[in-house]
């Protein structure tokens, strides 16, 4: 297998990154390609329009959960799954070009964690959706940063949002998760992360 | 009557295609097939859904969602001829 083209999870700034572990596409090495500064933290791969299998997309989470412990609280940009460049060189020509929006989405995410959390009716439970909002909103935001909100995929979920958070307030937003579930317990809560801030950055790049 | 004047200005055939295609989008639908897996996976981790069902409910959404796909797929490459 000739794997000359790379597989991007993330961007970082500055230094470099290196590990082993089981990456995307059989991969087995992840490491950083970097430009002036900004450093895409990658692994080889033999095609530039992945197929996004559950356990490759667990793959990504994971690596990108790894730099992230690993870099502590350095600013770790996200990307989506299936970005991959043919060669180096097209892959520092976009880090050239997007630097701007790299630097800024950085900055949005330095020292902050995504956190994740649900809130699941009982099956034969009514449930009104807005209060619940309304609860969630008056316990969990003011520990968060900011907060989007995630689709409802089933009619038993009645609450999916994402949460920005401080490193250092996460003890204090695990907390207020707790007083939520305590002031719910009509739900099943689901709390789930830390992810890297997905939700909260909208880098958006060509691939190839 | 409207509904007589509007329908003897299209081809009898545009209507029959435009049903036959809201037909195939329902039994077909890529998102709503997506959205139960997503629920099946949900279940199974707040333990609403031994690993079992789980298991068996994933497979079974899968294989639907591999054929819907390659419905759409053909549908959209104009090589599959509905049947009248």
């Amino acid at each position: 297998m000739s794997a000359t083209n790379r597989y991007v999870y993330g961007v970082i700034g500055g230094g470099t990154i290196e590990f082993e572990t089981d990456a995307v596409g059989g991969a087995d090495r992840v490491y950083t390609v970097s430009h002036r500064r900004l450093g895409a933290v990658v692994s080889d791969i033999d095609t530039t329009d992945p197929e996004e299998t559950d356990e490759d997309a667990q793959r990504h989470d994971d690596v990108l959960r790894e730099v992230m412990d690993r870099e502590e609280g350095e600013a770790v940009v996200p990307m989506q799954f299936g970005m991959a460049f043919e060669s180096d060189r097209t892959l520092k020509n976009v880090l050239r070009g997007a630097r701007p929006a790299f630097r800024r989405a950085m900055n949005d995410v330095e020292g902050r964690i995504e956190l994740g959390v649900k809130a699941v009716r009982d099956e034969d439970d009514r449930v009104d959706r807005d209060a619940v909002e309304a609860d969630a909103e008056e316990i969990l935001e003011p520990v968060a940063e900011q907060s989007v909100p995630n689709d409802l995929f089933s009619d038993r979920l009645v609450l999916n949002r994402s949460y920005l958070v401080e490193r250092d307030e996460r003890e204090a937003f695990d907390d207020a998760v707790a007083r939520l579930e305590d002031e719910r317990d009509d739900l099943t809560i689901r709390y789930t992360g830390p992810f890297a801030p997905y939700s909260f950055v909208d880098v958006k790049i060509g691939a190839q | 009557m409207f509904v007589l004047d509007d329908l003897l200005f299209r081809p009898f055939v545009g209507i029959v295609d435009a049903l036959h295609t809201i037909a195939l989008d329902e039994l077909y639908d890529v998102d709503a097939l997506e959205d139960e897996l997503k629920e099946n996976q949900l279940l199974y981790e707040i333990g609403d859904r031994s690993e079992e069902e789980y298991r068996e409910r994933k497979a079974e959404l899968e294989e639907k969602l591999d054929v819907a796909r390659e419905v759409h797929e053909r549908l959209a490459s104009g090589r599959v001829e509905v049947k009248r």
